[in-house]
């Protein structure tokens, strides 16, 4: 098992960060939902990986907050890919440019 | 610099290769095997701190479930996305950068060496013994039948 000191800290932060980055640049320039489901998930990705480091302090608080993260966020990406399916089915377009307020108007 | 910090910065180093690999490919198939390869590199650095319980839920719920459905959809709507961003924004991106990294490599020099936090001792046994826990996992899953049974009424009333 490996152990964890400040060098790996340092490199899970740095990658976590920039797994994050290219959540936001790929959310940023998507034109359609798939896209954006694709970088949301990255997105958890990185919060996955940034919450290694909290392990060596409370391991079981820990574990329970990982429990919870991965609940919730599975829920989150299960309900966008129902809005993605029903809004295929209400406006034949998967792309961003046809919800026009928000969310409001799927 | 020790094997095990080699080893989790070649597993980190994949993991935002694939990344950009999401970035770059202009395929949402594509993107969408690369975000799972990115997830599955995630949970390999669980592995690598001695979390199987982490990685297993990681890459049967979220790769395994989740995942497959993206890549799913992701094959059926294959469409080649318009870039948005402007080439102008990368040099105050990189001024960004530059200015984050600096402060983490300068963060030593100016602040004493916290205390090393140690070894990660954790014991599924020991976390499962706990009542509460116990019941936010139940909780947990109860929560995400009805989620499923909800979007399943949803399917259904929106095909009738």
């Amino acid at each position: 098992m490996a152990a964890l000191d400040v060098a790996s800290i340092s490199v899970l932060y740095a990658a976590s960060f920039a797994i994050l980055f290219v959540g936001y640049l790929t959310a940023i320039s998507s034109k359609d939902v798939i896209r954006l489901l694709i970088s949301l998930e990255m997105m958890f990705g990185a919060v996955f990986m940034a919450l290694i480091p909290l392990f060596s302090v409370a391991a079981h608080t820990a574990f329970g907050i990982a429990v919870i993260t991965i609940f919730a966020s599975s829920g989150e990406l299960l309900i966008l890919i129902s809005a993605i399916v029903i809004l295929d089915r209400q406006k034949k377009d998967i792309h961003t440019a046809v919800i026009t307020i928000g969310g409001d108007q799927v | 610099m020790s094997a095990d910090v080699l080893l989790l910065s070649a597993l980190a180093g994949i993991a935002v290769l694939f990344s950009l690999g999401v970035l770059v490919s202009k395929d949402n198939f594509y993107s969408s095997l690369y975000m799972s390869g990115t997830l599955i590199f995630v949970a390999a650095v669980y592995a690598l701190f001695n979390l199987q319980p982490v990685f297993v839920l990681i890459v049967f719920i979220f790769v395994g479930a989740i995942g497959i459905v993206t890549v799913a959809l992701a094959a059926t709507y294959r469409s080649e996305p318009v870039r948005q961003v402007s080439v102008f924004w990368a040099a105050p991106v990189a001024l960004a950068a530059f200015i984050i990294g600096f402060s983490i490599y300068s963060y030593p020099i100016f602040n004493p060496p916290a205390a090393s936090p140690g070894e990660i001792q954790f014991e599924l046994m020991n976390f499962l013994s706990t009542t509460e826990y116990f019941l936010v996992v139940i909780l947990l899953i109860a929560l995400v039948i009805l989620l499923l049974l909800s979007v399943l009424k949803m399917g259904i009333g929106g095909r009738s």
